[in-house]
Parts: C-alpha cells; sequence; structure tokens
C-alpha cells in the first residue's frame, strides 16, 4: 500500500473504523513514518472523542422540557382531526377569499372608473360655464352688433314678465330650423320659448347641433323706424341669444 | 407502544395520542439535546433547541417524509437549524461566557480522581477545539464521531452529499489533531497524558 492509497483508504473511515478495521492501514502505518503519525493523531482523537462521547452520554434535556411539551401538547390543537380539518378547509378558505378579494379588486376598479368618468363631465360642465360666462359679458354689446347693425342702436331691457316675455336664462332655446326639423309637440307656458314659436324669425341658418346650447330671450325695444308704421310706439321684439353671443332670433312682440 | 417505530409513533402523536408522544420523545430527546449541547456548548440552548425541535414536529409532523430518510435524521436535521439560530442569537454571550467551561463540570467522572481529572481535561479540551471548528465541520465531527451517525444519516441530516460529508470529516479531524497538540503544548498535564497512556 502507497502512502496515497493510505490516505484515500483512511479517508473514507470513520474514526471508529480506524480503530478496529485497519489490519492493512496499519500495516503501512507501521512502514511509514509519516503515515504512523497521521495514525497515532487520529488514534488519540478517537479516544478523546470516545472520553467525550462517554462523559456526555447520560446529558438529557431537563424534565422541564417534557413538562412544557406536554403541556403545549394537550393546549394547543395538534391533534390530527383539527389540523386536518384545518388543511382541508384551507383551499376551500383560499378559494373563497380569492373571490372576495377579486371582487374587492373590481368594486374598487369600478369606483375609480366612476369617479374618473364623473370628474371628467365635471370638468367639461365647468369649463362650458367658463366659456360661456367669459363670453357673456363681451356677448352683450355683441347681441345686437351683428344682426342689429342693420337696424338702429337698439336698447336692451331686462325682459319683463309678460304674456309673451319670458325669462328663459339657462333654458334651452331651440333654434327654430331645428325645431321645424323635428316634429315634437310644444306643450304648457313653460315649454313655450323652447317649442315651435311661428312669431320667431331665424336670422341665421344654424345646424341643430350647434344651435342647441343655452340660450337667453331677451326682450328689446328697437326704433320705430326699425319697421313699424306705428311712429309714435317703439318696437317692442324678443331676441334668442346664444351663448356665444350671436342672435339665432327673433320675434316682434307688438 | 416501545416496540412501535420512530414513524408510527409519530404518526399516532399527530392523530392526538399523548402516550405516543411521550414515548417518542424519551426515545429521541437524548441524541437531540446531546447534538444540541456538543454543537452550542450551552446545556441552555440545548433545552431550548429540544423544546422547539418537538414543538415543531408537532406542528409540521405531516410533512415529514420516511421515504426521504429516518426520522432521527430529520430531526438533527431541524435541530441543527434551531442551532444555529440559537448560536447567532447568542453568539456574544456565547463567546464571553466561554459555556464548555461551564459545561465541563457535569461531565461524568470516574472513580479514580486522578483518571477522572484526565479524563475530564481531555474532554474539555476537545469540547473547545470542536466548538472552535467551523460551524459545517464541526456539525459533522458531532454527528459523525459523537452521535455515531453513519455519512449516509449525516448526509441525510445535513442534506449534502456523502462525499462532502467524508472531505469535510477527515479536514475536521486534521484541524482538530493540530488545535489538540497546540492545547497538549500549552497545558502540558492535560492530552499528552492520554496520548502518553494511548501510545502505553
Amino acid at each position: 500500500m502507497t502512502c496515497r492509497e493510505f490516505k484515500h483508504a483512511a479517508a473514507s473511515l470513520t474514526l471508529w473504523e480506524l480503530r478496529t478495521d485497519n489490519g492493512k492501514l496499519l500495516d503501512h502505518a507501521e512502514e511509514c513514518s509519516k503515515c504512523g503519525a497521521w495514525m497515532d493523531r487520529q488514534q488519540m482523537l478517537a479516544v478523546s472523542m470516545q472520553a467525550l462521547q462517554a462523559q456526555t452520554a447520560g446529558r438529557e434535556a431537563g424534565p422541564q422540557v417534557e413538562r412544557a411539551l406536554l403541556r403545549m401538547f394537550r393546549q394547543e390543537p395538534f391533534n390530527t382531526r383539527q389540523s386536518a380539518a384545518a388543511f382541508r378547509s384551507a383551499p376551500v378558505a383560499f378559494r373563497l377569499s380569492r373571490f372576495f378579494e377579486m371582487g374587492a379588486y373590481a368594486a374598487a376598479a369600478a369606483a375609480v372608473a366612476i369617479a374618473l368618468f364623473l370628474g371628467v363631465r365635471l370638468l367639461e360642465q365647468r369649463s362650458a360655464m367658463v366659456r360661456s360666462q367669459n363670453q357673456a359679458s363681451p356677448a352683450a354689446p355683441a347681441a345686437q352688433a351683428p344682426h342689429a347693425a342693420s337696424m338702429m342702436p337698439a336698447k336692451v331691457t331686462p325682459e319683463a314678465p309678460g304674456p309673451h316675455a319670458v325669462a328663459v336664462r339657462g333654458a334651452r332655446a331651440v333654434h327654430p330650423a331645428a325645431l321645424s326639423a323635428r316634429s315634437k309637440p310644444a306643450d304648457g307656458a313653460a315649454a313655450a320659448p323652447t317649442s315651435e314659436d311661428p312669431d320667431y324669425v331665424a336670422l341665421m341658418f344654424c345646424d341643430p347641433l350647434s344651435c342647441s346650447s343655452d340660450a337667453q330671450v331677451v326682450r328689446m325695444e328697437l326704433p320705430p323706424a326699425a319697421g313699424s308704421s306705428d311712429h309714435d310706439a317703439p318696437l317692442v321684439a324678443d331676441v334668442v341669444v346664444g351663448d356665444d353671443g350671436v342672435v339665432r332670433a327673433m320675434r316682434i312682440v307688438n | 407502544m416501545l416496540n412501535l417505530t420512530d414513524e408510527q409513533l409519530l404518526a399516532q402523536a399527530l392523530a392526538g395520542d399523548e402516550d405516543a408522544f411521550t414515548v417518542l420523545y424519551r426515545r429521541r430527546q437524548g441524541p437531540v439535546f446531546r447534538f444540541a449541547l456538543h454543537m452550542s456548548g450551552s446545556s441552555h440552548i440545548a433545552d431550548e433547541v429540544t423544546q422547539d425541535v418537538f414543538v415543531f414536529l408537532l406542528q409540521r409532523g405531516h410533512d415529514f417524509d420516511p421515504s426521504r430518510g429516518a426520522l432521527g435524521a430529520y430531526l438533527f436535521g431541524v435541530a441543527r437549524n434551531y442551532v444555529r439560530r440559537a448560536l447567532e442569537r447568542n453568539y456574544s454571550e456565547a463567546i464571553l461566557n466561554s459555556p464548555a467551561d461551564e459545561e465541563a463540570q457535569f461531565l461524568v467522572t470516574e472513580d479514580d480522581p486522578a483518571d477522572g481529572i484526565a479524563r475530564r481535561q481531555t474532554s474539555t479540551a476537545l469540547w473547545k477545539a470542536v466548538l472552535s471548528l467551523p460551524e459545517h465541520y464541526r456539525e459533522v465531527v458531532v454527528l459523525c464521531d459523537l452521535q455515531e451517525l453513519s455519512y449516509a444519516e449525516a448526509a441525510e441530516a445535513l442534506g449534502c452529499a456523502i462525499g462532502t460529508i467524508r472531505s469535510r470529516l477527515h479536514r475536521a479531524h486534521d484541524m482538530l489533531g493540530r488545535k489538540l497538540r497546540h492545547s497538549a503544548a500549552t497545558a502540558p498535564g492535560g492530552v499528552s497524558r492520554v496520548t502518553a497512556r494511548c501510545a502505553s
């Protein structure tokens, strides 16, 4: 046996096996001083290990450990019935929890979508209101400017209550052309300004979409020379003014 | 009940049989305790680890697969993890208190006082040398040399190959031999006496 074979064989043995099954190894250890020294160290280690093992062989956990474990065994639901039941019910509970979790996610997503939709609508409405308010102030002089330019300077007065003067601020005035396109019957006084009124004369052509915005009916007094044979009484006209300040239609009241 | 195997006792214990659990505990607590004691050098840690191992067995015993190895090796594997955690938790305390010195007084001595003292010194020196080994070398020494597990059983407990166990053990023996020679040189009354006695 060479030293290499000796080391290879010794490495595969435990300390205890070195002390017992080492016939060939001992022969080589007697011949080779280096391997013999190594074998002596291993045997010394084996003896020391055996002494330590023998001296700690009687060491065990204290009785308090067993008492604590038995107390836990009695108190805790360690038995198979409960744990197995819990184990079996776990997938169902898991599925239910997943179901509720997905439902919660869907509800949250729907709430976010609705909030976004309402927010966008609100922003649109507010921007439209701001736009109309911005246009309302320059619209007053502009209201009579384009279409009344041919007429004489008119005096715009707030519309007085009367049988034909219905304040419809905020109400939707529909262009007569659009109204005529619809075959919707008018009913009641509230519907009067928005209904088809043959007295109104359209001053411009506009499509129903653009003319379906809010409009105001403004009563104006026109100079008698504007077209009345009666030179003393001023002409009173109801003018439909759109959000953009453009006059859509008018009618002569008297 | 005493004739039942570990696996049968575990099955009955998990079914709620307290007697089966008691028998299993009394059969297996000693090796687990000694493994933790040899690894940590502290009986307090060994007690704690033993309790943790059997609580783990009760809670997660269903995970044990007998086809993958014996219950004893499984318990050593669990104990190894708890020892590691305990040593990480109590590292500074363990180093400062030098637990092997404390535990050495509990080593069983023989009737002859001189022989007993010599053996105790030898065992204490060896134990200190074992405790000073790196953890992966200490594990194989404790399992194979002190717990007398085979290479295959140690490989099961540590979750590594048999060749790894063999090479680690060989290297650990070399390191222990050097450490014991060093301690014998610094304390001539200790190991050198045993060496002389073994040689005679």
